[in-house]
């Protein structure tokens, strides 16, 4: 069946807005992912991510806007379509694993099969093909509460692929794990992921996992999309203050654009209190001469030198410097504000060290 | 998967897209269920409102609309009176609860009293008995002349006379106490276990004692507890009808509840009146329970830290056995005496005080509990078979309505979800003997009227609020993503609530089940408005053998329903677990 469609991706979301109550949770947002690709959906709590998963699971109802996958409406109020969650063929990871504690591995992920009326030899071929590729093969017969955390997770996941649907939803599938649990299951779903190449859209307030997992990462607050783009893109020319604060870690600093120097490049005049410093910079989209803008140096391109090289280096001293084996976490005080740096422990840096903090151009970013 | 077997929009019109989206399986069953609801509370309380402006003419044919019934409840020189009883009654008995349940509880939860684990399952066992088959316990214990204890001092202590008289005010209340302590207790009991015992460590090391502890900072933090049961106990007890039917009403001590059923059967029956009487009665009742819902129930989380921790108990020294004995002595009191003093009155062929060994006959038992016997009495083992039926068919019901009901209210959280959630509170505030005279006077010209499907209307109505708290409690707890996981996996709502929902649920399922069917075998004061003869419950037996038979008979057809009760006790135990009951 082919519905004509609005654009020719594979997954549409088009002018999606939900309130609830008098809260607009969604604010008018429009994104589309091609089939096979990984999107996270980033942003604190409250910021409309989880909203947008649950409306194009169907387990809420939206305002208006509309939402299809593969050229089948899911959504559309404004035509009165509403596709019930189960009539959407979507596999779904919750955050509580949601693992039915009645059944077994096998029973559990079994279920998505007998639903869909699969034969008895086939849903056994499936089940054991696909708690394989999770890992779970011992445990088939094991009952859903003698999981650990890490096997629930996988045994979820189990499930939400086992019937090859058209669309892979996570809602935070990993915040109920431990760190080095987390680390680890990260890299695990991307691979399966990769390996059963269904269309997913993962939801996480993590920026690491975002940035590890994605193919495209959408970054949200208050409802409404800041940033679209790949990790690498996203890390390296954030669009605004939010975008570059969220992702990583950034020194942040008033700065007004004096000169445009060559194409996306230009100077700035960065102030803080009565300190002064002109630096050249690349600008971000919108950004003119003569702008109020927020310049974000990233830690790691923070240099510390001992000797002053030219006018466009400032002088600060290590508040503190701590050790962390391959690098060293620094804060160097610039006046009031407090540089966070990352040096090399062969520079053996300590507190109360006189040094200079050195800026590439490249790096510098002066964003809205 | 392909996309042909799934969805299906092809030129759909906009009016035939919005009438597929409203009727999904969930909409029409909650809607159903809805209207059933609504209907079976709401109709009942309407025609009530209706009926106490019908004022009977002096013939007793015909009816005008006017506010004679309201001026004759203030004129008669009966209803006053028992409006004053009813007013003392519920008074006396809330405090005697709460002082039993209060202590009990503290004892239980706060303290080292010796086998405190072990004697809270004895503590609770009233809140699965009948206060009537009590009422007529203690009658045989404590009737001046045949009294079990008042012959025991004669013969024992040689006394003259009886120390002990029952068949009044004060047996009344005595009984009603002792049987709905348990409510108090469970009020109570929930958030002194989980009281952060910092809180009473800390007025320790400032020089507190024990008892200044206590007053001071434990009793006042479970006061929201406290005061919800008191306000429960006060409310059913207004709406009890067995105790004083059986101790007070004959000895001149009328109730508004003995008053309404002597309006709504008999020779001079005027529905109209007691109709009225029973606005009146219900208008009090909702309106304490809108009290205790409103502004006493949500504090009570005030005082729970909601920690798992288990709490130090106070240490009370020598006096851990003076509160080992008080707890003892309530068992003793509130189900040892009673039940073995039935046992003794229904071995005899008649009841007379006096124990004769040589004498001692299963007969009673064979006329009430036999009924292929053909000495059998009818309105006793019609009541057994009624009443077997009407709890499990009525329990049935109630479990299906409310598991439904209690979706709505707390998955879907629909529009209609308030008032679902206000109907099931509807009926707890409106005691059994009021909503079965707006069953009565609503239903009384259908075929219904007359069988036993009014009175499993009544109870049905009257008592699936309780299922549906038991099932509200769990379904809290479990998390709502195994449902909607189940709908991603591709299943329909009625697939997810067969083979998930339902599942989990199983256990609150079973234990609200065993609970109402406890409540519906011992039912007396629906039964006794809505039953004719042939229709007669256990309970109704119990009455009819009280009032015209003897008290040998009563007795055994009392322990018949006892044991019956003490056997679902046991099974909702086990099936329910500790804190089932708990507020």
């Amino acid at each position: 069946m082919s519905q004509e469609t609005t654009s020719n991706k594979y997954l549409q979301v088009n002018n999606l807005v939900k309130w609830f109550g008098d809260d607009k949770a969604v604010n008018d947002i429009s994104f589309g992912i091609d089939e096979g690709s990984f999107l996270t959906l980033l942003g604190p709590s409250g910021c409309g991510k989880t909203t947008t998963l649950m409306s194009i699971a169907g387990l809420h109802t939206i305002n208006s806007g509309s939402i299809q996958v593969g050229g089948l409406v899911y959504t559309e109020p404004s035509q009165s379509i509403f596709l019930a969650p189960e009539k959407r063929d979507i596999g779904m990871v919750f955050q509580s694993y949601a693992i039915w504690p009645h059944m077994s591995v096998t029973q559990n992920v079994s279920y998505p099969l007998e639903i869909r009326k699969f034969p008895k030899s086939e849903i056994d071929d499936r089940v054991a093909e696909v708690l394989a590729l999770v890992d779970l093969t011992d445990m088939a017969s094991k009952m859903a509460t003698q999981l650990s955390g890490g096997q629930q997770q996988r045994c979820s996941l189990a499930r939400a692929i086992v019937s090859s649907p058209r669309l892979l939803l996570f809602d935070e599938p990993l915040s109920n794990l431990d760190l080095k649990l987390r680390e680890q299951m990260r890299l695990e779903l991307k691979r399966i992921q990769n390996e059963v190449g269904i269309t997913s859209i993962y939801v996480t307030h993590d920026q690491a996992e975002a940035l590890v997992m994605s193919d495209d990462i959408i970054v949200m607050s208050k409802g409404n999309i800041e940033q679209t783009g790949a990790p690498l893109e996203i890390y390296s020319q954030p669009v605004n203050k939010y975008v570059s604060n969220f992702i990583g870690v950034a020194n942040l600093l008033e700065a007004r654009i004096s000169k445009l120097t060559s194409p996306g490049h230009a100077e700035a005049v960065v102030s803080y209190e009565d300190m002064t410093v002109q630096l050249p910079c690349k600008i971000g989209v919108g950004v003119k001469e003569g702008d109020d803008t927020t310049i974000s140096i990233r830690p790691e391109n923070v240099h510390i030198i001992r000797e002053k090289t030219n006018d466009q280096c400032i002088e600060g001293k290590v508040e503190n410097a701590i050790f962390l084996g391959n690098h060293v976490d620094c804060r160097v005080s610039w006046g009031n504000f407090e540089w966070k740096v990352i040096a090399h422990p062969r520079d053996r840096l300590k507190a109360g060290d006189k040094i200079f903090l050195r800026f590439d151009s490249e790096h510098t970013l002066a964003v809205q | 998967m392909t996309t042909n077997t799934l969805g299906n929009n092809t030129k759909p019109t906009r009016w035939s897209n919005r009438l597929n989206a409203l009727c999904t399986q969930e909409n029409i069953i909650t809607i159903v269920v809805s209207i059933i609801v609504g209907v079976a509370v709401i109709l009942p309380l309407i025609t009530l409102v209706i009926s106490s402006f019908l004022v009977l003419d002096d013939l007793g044919f015909d009816t005008e609309w006017g506010f004679g019934n309201y001026i004759e409840i203030v004129t008669d020189p009966v209803i006053p009176k028992a409006f004053l009883n009813t007013i003392i009654i519920c008074s006396g008995c809330t405090v005697l609860a709460t002082l039993l349940g209060v202590s009990l509880a503290w004892t239980n939860a706060r303290t080292n009293c010796p086998g405190r684990a072990w004697l809270e399952p004895f503590n609770l066992i009233p809140f699965f008995l009948s206060p009537f088959i009590g009422a007529i316990a203690w009658h045989n214990l404590g009737e001046p002349q045949t009294g079990l204890l008042n012959n025991l001092a004669r013969d024992v202590f040689n006394i003259e006379g009886a120390i002990l008289n029952v068949d009044n005010i004060w047996g009344v209340i005595w009984v009603t106490g002792i049987f709905f302590a348990p409510l108090v207790y469970l009020f109570v009991i929930g958030s002194l276990r989980r009281m952060d015992p910092s809180l009473e460590d800390s007025a320790r090391t400032t020089g507190a004692g024990l008892l200044k502890t206590t007053m001071t900072i434990t009793l006042p933090l479970v006061m929201p507890g406290i005061l919800s049961g008191a306000i429960i106990v006060f409310v059913t007890s207004a709406g009890e009808f067995g105790v004083p039917f059986k101790l007070s009403a004959p000895y001149g001590w009328e109730t508004l509840t003995t008053q309404i059923f002597t309006k709504a059967v008999g020779d001079d029956a005027n529905h109209y009146l007691g109709a009225t009487m029973a606005m009146a009665l219900g208008a009090i009742t909702i309106f304490l329970i809108f009290i205790q819902r409103r502004y006493i129930a949500p504090r009570s989380f005030e005082t729970v830290t909601g920690k798992g921790f288990r709490p130090n108990v106070l240490d009370l020294g020598g006096w851990k056995w003076v509160a080992f004995a008080f707890n003892i002595v309530f068992i003793f009191v509130a189900v040892v005496l009673p039940i073995i003093s039935l046992i003794i009155v229904s071995l005899h062929p008649v009841w007379t005080g006096e124990i004769v060994a040589e004498k001692l006959t299963f007969i009673n038992y064979t006329k009430t509990l036999f009924f292929w016997d053909e000495n059998s009495i009818d309105a006793a083992t019609n009541g057994i078979l009624n009443s077997l039926f009407l709890a499990f068919v009525g329990a049935s019901i109630a479990m299906v309505l409310a598991l439904v009901v209690s979706y709505m209210i707390h998955r879907t959280k629909g529009a209609g979800s308030a008032i679902l959630d206000f109907l099931c509170v509807v009926p707890i505030g409106f005691p059994g003997i009021v909503l079965a005279m707006g069953v009565l006077v609503t239903y009384i010209q259908t075929p219904i009227y007359a069988t036993l499907w009014i009175l499993l209307l009544g109870y049905i109505t009257r008592f699936f609020p309780y299922g549906q708290r038991n099932i509200a409690s769990i379904m809290l707890s479990i998390s709502e993503e195994l449902d909607q996981s189940s709908r991603m996996a591709g299943a329909t709502w009625v697939t997810t609530m067969r083979r998930i929902t339902i599942p989990l649920l199983k256990p609150g399922i079973f234990a609200g089940w065993i609970l109402l069917f406890v409540i519906f075998l011992r039912e007396l004061s629906i039964s006794i408005i809505l039953y004719t003869s042939g229709t007669e419950t256990l309970a109704v037996g119990v009455y009819y053998l009280s009032n015209f038979e003897n008290e040998p008979l009563t007795a055994a057809l009392s322990l018949a329903q006892t044991v019956l009760c003490l056997i679902c006790m046991f099974a909702f135990r086990r099936l329910a677990g500790k804190e089932a009951l708990t507020a």
